[in-house]
């Protein structure tokens, strides 16, 4: 499966430095760096101007600044009474992969089965609709119902939610795998599991992967949500607590700039992939 | 006692001969009629059709679009079911497509995922399940060789140009050797002059192979027809298509591109197949 592909990897990543390199020194590169220093000192610039207007009880950005630095200082400490901020984000990152990984073992091949069958198709799919449109957060309650455990009901949350948009791709892919392909599987005879591997999976792994995508974002969003609820552990804790309860903004400010830091960074992996495992027709 | 009923000789000879004359036969349509259902009720492509064709022939297919060839087409490859009537190939009725009968489709059908070594390996590991994995390997380089394209073995089929494709698609159709090869508008989005040259190397392939092959093609293209085939089979138009004529092409091989529009042979088969297929040459004035 896409081995043509995986077969030359030096060349690809020799490719992939020239162009690095290329681009890297190129007028584009320094006019869109230019564009996005412009967007940023117009944001601040909108942020200092809240902070001047709230009399500073919305923190300025040098202010957040002090307290980010202050936040970043021995970022891994593990103690039992007090975790840094590195460790709860590892923490937090720790859930979402566990419930996202469930919820996409569950979700690929159910939505492959989907998109290969009018009657798995006809079953799941009205479940789906129903299941889908329900917030995250009232996942919760029925997750500590079950599991009597404030992080598991998180995972528990965070698998539910990133099931919806990796099915439903998933089940697009397989469902309109060209006819030209079944013709060249009719025609030589593959067999089942050849047709499985040669055809469905790699016509159908694109869009697995915009809706892994998709999941990721929402498990991202949601894990927030869950460790507000849950407490004790994980970035949404730290906004809550020491942010909010704590009386300090600034904190949650930071907090607000690691998560969605972070959150880019997830995506950008999954629109890698996207890219890798894209193919010309 | 060597007394033999000479009535029992005769009927054993008979058998004997229809036997010899039946292996030559490579592809039998009997009294074929695809009718598929519509939204708008039963629609019949083509209607009784019956058609022979004998082993290592040539035959094309032409008439004008949606005049059901590719549905007739279908039924010899497996992949359309007739209605009523039957079609044999290889002596045995057909059912589902099979490694007997290779298809070339008109547009490619490569896997884009797969380079081209690996689509014509895939093709083979399951069309031709006995054989051990170095005699597929050899059969999918010599198969390569024999297009020319051994040197893009590891590019994907983006990679390639529309003749470039072509040529993957028929090799990998050579490849799990069939008796039946079926070609449905194999050359129909190729250039000009790309197609000239795709002729002459199918040609140089069914040589190869000691013209042992049948080829059935599918085409709307006059010229590529009479320089291809032995037979060419002109339909009417559909709904319920039929067979107009079969116009013999007794011209001498191998064929020569460049010498054979003027041989008086070829005008005459010319005339005569833009006769059955066009009824106006020009306009009114």
């Amino acid at each position: 499966m896409l081995s043509g592909q995986r077969e030359r990897p030096g060349s690809y990543l020799q490719n992939i430095k020239q162009r690095m390199m290329k681009d890297f020194f190129s007028a584009k590169t320094a006019l869109s760096v230019l564009y996005f220093v412009a967007g940023m000192v117009i944001l601040g610039g909108i942020w200092a101007l809240i902070s001047k207007i709230t009399k500073n009880e919305i923190p300025s950005p040098q202010a957040t600044w002090l307290v980010f630095k202050e936040v970043m200082h021995n970022p891994m400490q593990n103690d039992p009474d007090y975790k840094g901020i590195g460790t709860k984000l590892f923490s937090s990152l720790g859930r979402v992969a566990i419930g996202f990984g469930l919820g996409s073992l569950l979700a690929i091949p159910l939505g492959l089965l989907m998109g290969s069958s009018k009657i798995a198709m006809n079953m799941v799919n009205p479940i789906v609709q129903i299941l889908k449109p329900v917030s995250p957060l009232a996942w919760f309650p029925l997750g500590l119902a079950i599991f009597q455990d404030s992080p598991k009901a998180s995972i528990f949350m965070i698998f539910i939610c990133s099931l919806w948009p990796t099915l439903i791709n998933a089940a697009f892919g397989a469902s309109h795998i060209p006819q030209d392909h079944k013709n060249v599987s009719k025609a030589f005879g593959f067999s089942k599991f050849k047709y499985l591997t040669k055809i469905l999976l790699p016509f159908s792994l694109p869009h697995i992967i915009t809706g892994l995508r998709l999941s990721i974002g929402v498990a991202w969003m949601v894990i927030v949500a869950g460790e507000m609820l849950s407490g004790g552990q994980g970035l949404g804790y730290f906004v809550w607590e020491e942010g909010f309860n704590g009386g300090n903004i600034a904190k949650i400010l930071v907090a607000i700039i690691i998560i969605g830091a972070v959150g880019s960074l997830l995506d950008r992996c999954f629109t890698w992939l996207q890219a890798r495992f894209s193919y010309a027709i | 006692m060597e007394t033999t009923p000479p009535n029992n000789i005769t009927a054993i000879a008979d058998e004997l001969l229809e036997e010899a004359i039946s292996s030559d036969k490579s592809i039998e349509v009997k009294n074929v009629t695809v009718s598929f259902k519509t939204a708008k009720g039963v629609y019949t492509a083509v209607k009784e059709i019956d058609l022979t064709v004998q082993k290592g022939e040539i035959i094309t297919l032409i008439g004008h679009s949606g005049c059901g060839k590719s549905t007739l087409m279908g039924t010899i490859s497996g992949m359309v079911k007739p209605t009523s009537g039957e079609v044999i190939a290889n002596g045995k009725k057909v059912s589902a497509p099979g490694p007997d009968r290779g298809i070339v489709f008109q547009n490619y059908s490569l896997l884009p995922w797969l380079t081209v070594y690996k689509n014509i390996y895939v093709a083979v590991d399951s069309a031709l399940k006995d054989k051990t994995a170095a005699e597929k390997t050899a059969l999918v380089e010599s198969n390569l060789k024999m297009v020319n394209l051994w040197e893009h073995k590891d590019k994907l089929p983006g990679q390639l140009s529309g003749g470039m494709k072509q040529r993957v698609a028929i090799a990998r159709a050579f490849s799990i050797n069939p008796k039946i090869l079926l070609l449905d508008e194999p050359f129909g989005a190729l250039d000009a002059l790309t197609k000239s040259s795709m002729h002459v190397e199918l040609l140089k392939l069914w040589n190869l192979d000691h013209r042992e092959k049948t080829i059935v093609m599918v085409t709307h293209d006059i010229e590529e027809a009479i320089f291809l085939s032995d037979r060419v089979v002109v339909m009417n138009n559909g709904p319920a298509a039929t067979i107009k004529e079969i116009v013999d092409v007794p011209l001498a091989r191998p064929r020569n591109k460049k010498d054979i529009v003027h041989d008086p042979v070829y005008m005459t088969i010319h005339d005569k197949l833009l006769n059955l297929l066009i009824d106006k040459f020009s306009i009114d004035d």
